[in-house]
């Protein structure tokens, strides 16, 4: 007759702790955090519940990879992740788990499963940089793809009417939280394309919202939706959130802009610097204008001195100093009318009667030129005996033929 | 013309007006040509007011718009 074997308590806790560890070695434990308190060892003593149950657990100092969990994350009642096994603390023969990782459930769950699709969107080339559309340079058409009634379509229309007011915006609405929000933005994208094809063509697309929770962001992290970007036609900008918040819509799209409102920026030509443009450019051109005279100034002087030469002294000096007069209130009547009118029509107007290089004509002087062209001759070089000329006077023009050269 | 058609046309006159072999005549047509251009700019501007509709797909590739109030 076999007699039963009599544990003592140790052998029974050794066993014990020996039967669990074996079988619940490496294990992951949800649940929520019951009490939480670092000993002055460093080590941690808490508890975990899921509401019917609980189990003492322990983390202790020194032994665990580091964790990037503070203590004032953890709240009584918040969930979480342990990773560890279970054991038997022999010398009191409780049972308890030792955790050699705590992660809070929310932000840890979701922060490993976008890094494991943005892994995997990455690994199938979807952020390509040759796979970026280039964004217009003056928007026409746009659509809009957020709320109706959130702050970032509000932001987006403020900009557009302060920098681009030319634009034509069309709002395709779709809920940007919850779980509906990933297939209505994507089924709002997919509209605006077709609207795209049937309708207008758009030529830009801006789809995001305002800044808000890492789960309320988190239907941007949706793949499908993230899918239906990246076969987007439309040249597309992500705009989630702040600046600090990343999507995966963000990587898939041709540009990511970190607002709503920097989106609009980024996509929109500043009309007070096309204006700015244009006075730089009308200013560049005057001064052109104004060299293009000098110039010309210089020809009537050539062409008006064989006559001078004939002249009395007192009337070469009259001529010249009179045609200097004529220049000077040329260069006078563009710098007064380009400071003086405000409009560009205006400007037009002033300076074509200021500049009109006839106006010497209406003063007495005649331009001569070979017949047929505009370039006026400049010496008795360019002419011999024979040739057809044409004078143009103020009022009318003369066709003649040289009779004789005589240089001087 | 557009807008972005119109600065094209005004770039073009201006690398034309900077030539150095521009004849006066030719010159002052380009110079003005480039003043009605950026006068037609400005007012393309100045006249613009940014539209904003709501688009509602009925059924498929059936579009309505509705003017938003976003005021």
């Amino acid at each position: 007759m076999t007699e039963q074997h009599v544990y003592t308590v140790s052998e029974l806790n050794r066993g014990a702790r020996e039967l669990l560890e074996t079988e619940f070695a490496d294990i992951w434990l949800r649940g929520e955090i019951a009490d939480w308190k670092r000993a002055p060892s460093g080590h941690i003593y808490f508890s975990l519940t899921d509401g019917d149950s609980e189990i003492s657990a322990a983390r202790f100092r020194g032994r665990l990879p580091v964790s990037p969990l503070l203590d004032e994350e953890i709240q009584p009642g918040t969930a979480v992740l342990v990773f560890g096994r279970l054991t038997v603390y022999e010398p009191r023969g409780r049972y308890q788990f030792i955790a050699t990782l705590v992660r809070p459930v929310g932000a840890g769950a979701l922060q490993q499963a976008f890094e494991a699709l943005k892994k995997k969107l990455q690994s199938e080339g979807l952020f390509d940089p040759e796979r970026k559309k280039p964004l217009p340079t003056f928007p026409r058409h746009v659509a809009v793809i957020t709320s109706s009634s959130g702050a970032a379509f509000h932001d987006i229309v403020s900009v557009f009417r302060r920098r681009w007011p030319v634009a034509r915006l069309y709002l395709f609405a779709s809920a940007v939280q919850g779980d509906n929000a990933p297939g209505e933005l994507a089924a709002a994208l997919e509209s605006a394309i077709r609207f795209s094809q049937a309708e207008t063509p758009l030529d830009l697309v801006i789809i995001g919202r305002g800044g808000g929770s890492a789960e309320d962001l988190a239907a941007f992290n949706d793949e499908a939706l993230a899918r239906a970007i990246s076969v987007c036609p439309i040249p597309c900008v992500s705009a989630v959130g702040h600046e600090i918040d990343f999507s995966i819509s963000d990587f898939v799209a041709d540009v990511r802009a970190p607002t709503p409102t920097a989106a609009a920026e980024v996509t929109t030509p500043d009309q007070n610097e096309i204006l700015s443009l244009l006075r730089q450019q009308a200013n560049a051109n005057a001064r052109r204008i104004r060299r293009v005279l000098v110039d010309r100034r210089e020809q009537l002087d050539r062409f008006l001195r064989p006559a001078t030469f004939r002249a009395p002294r007192t009337r070469q000096e009259t001529l010249s100093q009179q045609l200097d007069t004529e220049i000077a209130a040329i260069k006078r009547g563009i710098r007064r009318a380009w400071q003086r009118t405000a409009t560009a029509e205006k400007q037009a107007g002033a300076l074509l009667a200021a500049s009109n290089p006839h106006r010497p004509l209406e003063r007495g002087y005649s331009i001569t030129t070979p017949v047929g062209s505009p370039v006026p001759i400049r010496s008795a070089d360019e002419l011999t005996a024979g040739t057809t000329i044409e004078t143009r006077f103020k009022d009318g023009r003369a066709t003649s033929t040289v009779d004789e050269v005589t240089r001087e | 013309m557009t807008i972005e058609e119109t600065l094209a046309k005004l770039q073009d006159v201006t690398a034309k007006l900077d030539r150095d072999d521009v004849p006066l005549e030719e010159a002052i047509g380009l110079f003005e040509q480039g003043l009605t251009l950026a006068a037609s700019v400005k007012e393309q501007l100045e006249a613009a007011k940014l539209r904003i509709e709501q688009v509602l797909e009925e059924t498929k590739g059936t579009f309505s718009l509705d003017v938003f109030d976003a005021s």
